[in-house]
């Protein structure tokens, strides 16, 4: 193969999105990334798309792809048939309205030499798109397209690994231990399955008390009641576990800390989404809770503070693969076909990047509030989801320029590892100091 | 004394009889074979034997009941059996059932013993899986899905925050590890005989939970270890001078934990041991500045820093200036762990500490002490807990 030669060549000439931008293909989006930003749904003028489907409305359009696909055909002759994509990376010039028709084109970047990965054999294949776009319903011409935005993608085209070599399925992981709970704690163990860390209040002193006990060690009263910790505290000690590491809980070192609350209660917990070395004692950090197995779900901490986003964690329900792969007009077969994912070698279905970008951008402007401008999202792939996990986002702030322009780095884990981890760049309002209040 | 008042035990018995098996990482023999093996040396070193016995304590972590050590060993009826909770917090605890027993007339000899494989068996390190729904197991609970699961963890957790408040470097733990390594390298039954570290080795030595490196870590270890009590009286008859239990206490704090007393304080110290202390002092009516030598329990180095504080033989966060400059070693300010400790000679729960106090008393330490005349002996750290002051008789 001389893949060499495809590398400059274009990929999509002459590209026509096959919708104009509409609200009713808008809707179905934030309805399937559960995103309320009324940004997306105002009326009239007012609306813009949301910035991550920038890619939607270009799928299952018109257009040349002569030498793009004459590349798969020939990887796939040499047996290399599956495909994943693993990057993103868009740029927003512009919101794109309703009524405006997308235009494209497209180049095939780079052609990587053959890589040995998790998944397989395979090569990596770089396109990048340039995006316009003009209103169509105002009758403008195509001539009177202005850039919309740049849409680089990365996709790995390769042959499975043999199951001995693939990681491990999401069924196989070795668990942690379970909690121990009794008549005297269950109450705690209820509120965790209820997204709340509970502790006990005395009910004759009033003092507050963690461990769970059925008596008051300050007074010795057996009238208490339960109460939810507001999620504000800060590390008061911190341990990081290299040996013996339990398979459960992976394979490299790992922090456990002491977290003493505002309440001023203590609890044993990790602190997630961060290195150990940036998990001092006196570090602030909020509450979160993670799900380990079908079983298993732990309140964690993240590191808190202003430039801090607060973590959102959202279920991979079956649906929202579906109805997300669905809403990015995405119908490769694995990430709504169980049966046909599973032929391909998966355990399951899996997200398509398209949904995993679109929830990044709802993660960020459920921060920003909707007068925030996304300018770009670059995510990179890394552990699949599968439906029955749990995707838990946690982003900090990288850079605060004075414009009110935010570079954010933004993680999503989930049961299997770092599912996406990437960056996001959005000038917000600064008279309204987005993040500053957050602490 | 007791918390609230004077307590009649000091001076009434004595440890007169101590006994070891080898300390190895495989006995190549059962629990039961090392405790008879360990009470028959104390007995023969008492220069009694089983006919004189009618006592026999030890830990409820200790898989031998004393009905079948005595079966096993040739000891007949038994007026009185106790076991202590709390792993090795029971340690001195067992010498002070004994001499309450004695001072009582309840019984006349009493053996207490603790023997394991905690290496070639079950080793305490490896970690916990799970715990049943008791009080207990909820309370241990807590800390397990989020991976604390060893002991080292447990006292890691304790030791980042003292090292915080007192902003120091964990490098300043390798004074305690220095020190044991010294005394257990002159130490024939020491498990790292003629194998002392430097400070440089402890730094360099690899994490296994940070602050806490591999030197800062006890050696886990089969072997069995026992000794023998009487009254002072008997014990001016037989073969060796009497270690004479001057003072013996147990202590627990407020809102304690076995391992895992994270919600209360602040972390920086062992108020289970600071009970001990009080009541130890006052009822000796010694002080730190009469202790000749110390045993202080050392599965890990950081609670041998704390219970210098919780002792007074310094002011609080001042431990690490305390045993820097060979403060602990043959020689320095307080001589701890001569026979090497838990660190050098072996981890038996405490126990061979206990016997290592009894020969300073004797004059038949490896690294002997002049003269020393008055020992404090600790033992577990992190747990309910108890203490010994031993002094020559006389």
């Amino acid at each position: 193969m001389n893949l060499e030669a495809y590398q400059g060549l274009p990929s999509t000439v002459a590209g026509v999105g096959p919708d104009l931008v509409n609200a009713p293909m808008i809707r179905h989006w934030c309805e399937a990334m559960g995103d309320a930003n009324p940004a997306y749904t105002a009326a009239g003028a007012e609306a813009f798309a949301p910035p991550a489907m920038l890619q939607a409305w270009t799928m299952g359009s018109s257009g040349r792809r002569g030498h793009f696909n004459a590349l798969m055909r020939e990887l796939e002759t040499a047996g290399f048939a599956s495909v994943v994509a693993t990057d993103c990376e868009q740029q927003y010039a512009r919101p794109l309205r309703i009524g405006e028709r997308v235009l494209f084109e497209s180049d095939i970047e780079s052609v990587s030499a053959e890589k040995r990965t998790a998944l397989g054999t395979g090569y990596f294949i770089t396109t990048r798109m340039d995006v316009r776009a003009y209103d169509e319903a105002a009758g403008e011409k195509p001539g009177e397209a202005t850039p919309v935005g740049t849409h680089r993608f990365r996709i790995l085209k390769f042959r499975p690994a043999e199951r001995a070599e693939r990681p491990q399925g999401v069924d196989a992981k070795p668990r942690r231990p379970r909690p121990v709970v009794n008549r005297d704690n269950a109450g705690y163990w209820e509120g965790v399955a209820a997204g709340e860390l509970r502790f006990q209040r005395c009910d004759a002193c009033g003092t507050a008390r963690f461990p769970w006990l059925p008596g008051c060690n300050a007074c010795g009263s057996d009238r208490w009641h339960a109460e939810a910790a507001s999620g504000a505290g800060e590390v008061y000690s911190k341990v990081v576990v290299h040996h013996p590491l339990p398979p459960a809980f992976g394979t490299k070192p790992y922090t456990v800390a002491l977290v003493e609350l505002a309440e001023d209660v203590r609890v044993v917990a990790n602190v997630v989404g961060a290195a150990p070395e940036d998990i001092a004692i006196g570090t602030p950090v909020r509450l979160g809770f993670q799900r380990y197995d079908e079983e298993l779900e732990l309140p964690v901490f993240h590191l808190a503070g202003p430039d801090r986003l607060p973590p959102l964690r959202v279920p991979l329900t079956r649906t929202l693969i579906v109805s997300g792969a669905i809403a990015s007009r995405d119908y490769q077969d694995v990430h709504h076909d169980a049966e046909l994912a599973r032929a391909k070698g998966a355990p399951d279905i899996f997200m398509n990047i398209l949904t995993t970008n679109g929830l990044v951008g709802r993660y960020v402007t459920d921060w920003t509030g909707p007068d925030a401008r996304i300018e770009s999202i670059a995510i990179r792939l890394g552990v699949p989801a599968y439906p029955g996990d749990e995707l838990q986002f946690s982003g900090e702030v990288t850079e605060r320029g004075e414009d009110g322009r935010l570079v954010l780095a933004v993680r999503g884990t989930n049961r299997l590892g770092v599912h996406v981890s990437g960056t996001v760049t959005v000038t917000v309002n600064v008279t309204r100091k987005v993040g500053r209040a957050t602490t | 004394m007791s918390l609230h008042r004077a307590d009649t035990l000091g001076g009434r018995a004595a440890v007169v009889g101590i006994g070891a098996t080898e300390f190895s990482k495989d006995s190549g023999r059962s629990e039961l074979k090392l405790a008879v093996e360990a009470v028959h040396a104390a007995l023969d070193d008492a220069g009694l034997t089983p006919a004189d016995v009618d006592g026999l304590v030890t830990f409820t972590m200790d898989s031998n009941p004393e009905i079948t050590v005595a079966q096993a060993a040739g000891i007949g009826e038994l007026s009185f059996f106790s076991r202590i909770h709390y792993g090795g917090g029971a340690a001195c605890a067992t010498v002070q059932q004994a001499a309450m027993a004695v001072a009582t007339g309840v019984a006349e000899v009493v053996v207490c013993y603790r023997a394991f494989n905690e290496r070639s068996g079950h080793r305490f390190g490896s970690g916990l899986q799970s715990r049943q729904p008791s009080a207990e197991g909820v309370a241990m609970g807590w800390t397990m899905p989020p991976g604390l699961l060893t002991p080292a963890s447990w006292v890691a957790l304790h030791a980042a925050r003292y090292l915080h408040t007192y902003r120091l470097s964990p490098d300043v733990l390798g004074h305690v590890a220095v020190a044991d390594r010294r005394h257990a390298a002159a130490n024939p039954a020491a498990y790292f005989y003629q194998r002392p570290i430097t400070l440089a080795e402890h730094a360099a030595s690899r994490w296994i939970v940070e602050p806490l490196r591999l030197l800062d870590c006890c050696q886990e270890t089969d072997g069995g270890q026992a000794v023998v009590v009487t009254s002072v009286e008997r014990a001016r008859e037989l073969r060796h001078a009497p270690a004479v239990i001057a003072a013996a206490a147990q202590g627990a704090g407020r809102a304690q934990e076995a391992m895992t007393s994270f919600y209360r304080d602040d972390l920086t110290g062992l108020p289970e041991l600071g009970v001990v202390a009080r009541q130890l002092w006052g009822s000796s009516g010694l002080g730190p500045q009469d202790i000749d030598t110390a045993v202080l329990y050392d599965h890990f180095t950081p609670f041998v820093l704390m219970q210098l504080e919780e002792f007074g033989f310094c002011a609080r966060g001042e431990a690490a200036d305390f045993a820097a400059d060979g403060g602990l070693e043959l020689g320095g300010r307080l001589p701890v762990n001569t026979h090497g400790g838990q660190l050098g000679e072996a981890y038996l729960h405490g126990m061979n500490g206990i016997a290592e106090g009894v020969r300073q008393l004797r004059g038949s330490s490896v690294n002997q002490v002049a003269d020393a005349s008055a020992v404090l002996v600790t033992a577990g750290t992190g747990v309910p807990t108890s203490g010994l002051v031993l002094t020559a008789d006389g």
